[in-house]
């Protein structure tokens, strides 16, 4: 069959479809939505409702993010904000107790991934991500931001990375997926700098 | 008159707009001239086309991927408005909007038959076209209030999904669960057929939501169906955030595009019809707002959604005025949609900072203007072929918007990333520890 022939019969077979209902002693249909009132006063009150129509305007920023909270680890720590350093890489947090939000980034709810990050350990004993490496899939966490709601998340996959092949994509390329990526030092411990060789990330998606 | 687009024009057409996102549509019947650059444009990327089949029908994997999004997504909003016509009975538009759909049928079969070969193409097609018969045959018992046709055309469709998730799992090698694929088309038919029943009870609200919600699912599957057809070695780098954000800005894009459209005929269809269209468009516009703050935070974000919105408004105030035949209001809305144009690429570029020029924007976002405008022109005069023609172009050029935009961003984006891994411990004793 010809492309214009299947084409004609397909607008055939919609027009069949269309007015066949009325035929065979079925039941005429009652008026469709569309042809209740007079056409040209259906138009008339569309174009008024168009002429008055107003986008949405005055964006709000979602609130920053204050405290998170892991009840599978026991991690309940209000938030520094952390940005990037002279060169260029993450900030660390500044107290081995307190986690800290990646500010420039995201904010945890809204489309891309919110990062937080936190200590390990320090040299009197374990911070306030010691545990993390032991969060699996479907562990619950909790932001709360600054107007007191709660956004939750759940985890995917917990993973180590050498520092060197750190996916940077992964934790911080804008997406527009609301996640979240929480991340601390693991794997061997390097005396000689005094650094961990990996680094501990936790993949987590919002909740709907 | 309809231009006999086939379908593997179709698909040259689509990568040659993603290829110029600045060239206005090519000769268009009836339509305004398009400024003398972007004909040029245009012709310029004709002339290119068999360079750009062949690199369509071997693209790449993310190429794959950027089709059946589009198509798939089109689909679904192509059947909502078939259906919506039938059940509306609106005997012109319905076996316009049936050809259209079938246009797009032809460009997926074409693009099934190149990742899966032709057996396998011939048996999708087959099940694409009974999918859309039995849906038109739901729409028909929503209009005639026959319970037992609906039910029928219910089993029909359903049976149809199982049919679609075997043939993907024979056709994918197992790499799809039959199960998995019959879920997503069970999920596709179910919006469709309550989008019509929405729309039959005037609950319009409900209609438009689930319109917005199928297309967004039926694109998003796009992804999978693509990436069914690869090999896991070449499925490496397939699903990267850069391609998720490409994705996500295309969908959301396209669905701007489709949704102006729908809003500019529920014009036509009364008040009631046209705030839940609009609601739709706020929607779309709050979405791509977020994705903007996701990039670019949240005091840029607030600048964006200003100039959005106000390409958005200019939009309907000529929607408004071609409704009110008023010819003096269209002129002053085509005139503020210039200066609107050049504000939003304005702003555009400056948030990539200059990596796309303000000019080529500029047209881009005139030669989308001009579509839009020039469609409802056409659905106004109850010249429906050339109305849907200028929908499909247009909605295949905000694919390239859609990957010029991202490519820029991706370039602003990346050096400001921070570099490496974080120093989150201090001690060691962690390691011992946890030894």
């Amino acid at each position: 069959m010809t492309r214009g022939r299947r084409r004609l019969a397909a607008a055939v077979a919609a027009l069949a479809l269309l007015v066949g209902c009325s035929g065979s002693g079925e039941q005429r249909p009652e008026p469709s939505p569309a042809a209740s009132s007079p056409a040209s006063d259906r138009t008339a009150a569309g174009a008024e409702a168009a002429r008055g129509f107003r986008s949405v305007h005055g964006y709000q920023a979602t609130p920053i993010p204050v405290r998170l909270q892991i009840p599978r680890i026991g991690v309940d720590t209000s938030l520094d904000h952390l940005g990037r350093a002279p060169n260029g890489t993450v900030q660390e947090p500044s107290r081995w107790d307190v986690a800290g939000w990646y500010a420039p980034g995201p904010r945890p709810g809204d489309p891309g991934s919110a990062v937080i990050l936190g200590h390990v350990d320090s040299k009197r004993g374990p911070a306030v991500f010691f545990r993390l490496r032991e969060l699996r899939h479907g562990d619950q966490i909790d932001v709360t931001r600054a107007d007191g709601a709660t956004v939750r998340f759940v985890v995917q996959r917990t993973a180590k990375y050498d520092k060197r092949l750190f996916p940077t994509d992964e934790v911080y390329y804008p997406t527009l997926t609301p996640a979240l990526r929480l991340v601390t030092c693991g794997g061997q411990f390097d005396a000689t700098t005094g650094h961990y060789r990996s680094n501990i990330i936790v993949f987590a998606t919002m909740r709907p | 008159m309809r231009s006999r687009t086939s379908p593997v024009a179709l698909v040259i057409l689509s990568v040659a707009l993603a290829a110029a996102c600045d060239a206005a549509p090519a000769g268009r019947p009836g339509s305004s001239a398009a400024p003398p650059p972007a004909e040029h444009a245009a012709a310029s990327a004709a002339s290119q086309q068999a360079t750009k089949l062949a690199a369509a029908a071997q693209g790449s994997p993310q190429q794959r991927r950027a089709q059946f999004e589009q198509h798939l997504g089109l689909h679904a909003l192509q059947a909502v408005r078939l259906m919506r016509s039938v059940v509306a009975a609106a005997p012109d538009f319905v076996p316009v909007a049936s050809a259209s759909l079938q246009d797009n049928t032809d460009a997926l079969s074409q693009l099934v038959t190149t990742a899966y070969g032709d057996a396998n193409g011939d048996r999708f097609t087959k099940l694409w076209k009974r999918h859309i018969t039995d849906l038109l045959a739901y729409a028909r018992g929503v209009t005639g209030k026959d319970a037992s046709a609906k039910q029928a055309s219910r089993t029909a469709l359903l049976a149809g999904a199982e049919a679609y998730g075997a043939w993907l799992a024979q056709a994918s090698s197992g790499r799809v669960k039959a199960s998995d694929a019959t879920a997503g088309v069970r999920m596709h038919v179910q919006e469709l057929m309550d989008q019509a029943d929405a729309y039959a009870a005037r609950d319009y609200a409900r209609a438009y939501r689930i319109e917005r919600q199928a297309y967004e699912h039926m694109f998003t599957s796009g992804a999978a169906l693509a990436k069914a057809s690869i090999t896991p070695e070449l499925a490496v780098g397939f699903d990267t955030p850069p391609e998720q954000l490409r994705s996500a800005f295309a969908m959301l894009l396209g669905e701007h595009m489709e949704l102006i459209i729908g809003a500019q005929r529920a014009t036509f269809a009364g008040a009631p019809e046209f705030d839940a269209a609009a609601a739709q468009v706020n929607a779309n516009t709050s979405a791509l707002t977020k994705g903007m703050a996701a990039i670019v935070g949240p005091r840029k974000a607030a600048e964006f959604q200003s100039a959005w919105a106000e390409h958005v408004e200019g939009l309907l105030a000529y929607t408004a005025a071609v409704a009110a035949n008023d010819e003096a209001a269209k002129a002053t809305a085509r005139q503020n949609l210039d200066g609107i144009a050049g504000r939003l690429a304005l702003y555009l570029s400056d948030v990539v900072r200059k990596e796309v020029p303000v000019e080529p924007l500029t047209e881009a976002i005139t030669a989308h203007d001009r579509h839009l405008t020039d469609h409802v022109d056409a659905y106004a005069a109850k010249r429906y072929d050339q109305a849907l023609q200028l929908e499909r172009e247009g909605y295949l050029q905000m694919l390239g918007v859609a990957n010029t935009l991202v490519g820029a961003i991706q370039k602003t984006v990346r050096p400001q990333l921070p570099v490496g891994g974080s120093q989150t411990g201090g001690g060691g004793s962690a390691h011992h520890r946890h030894r």
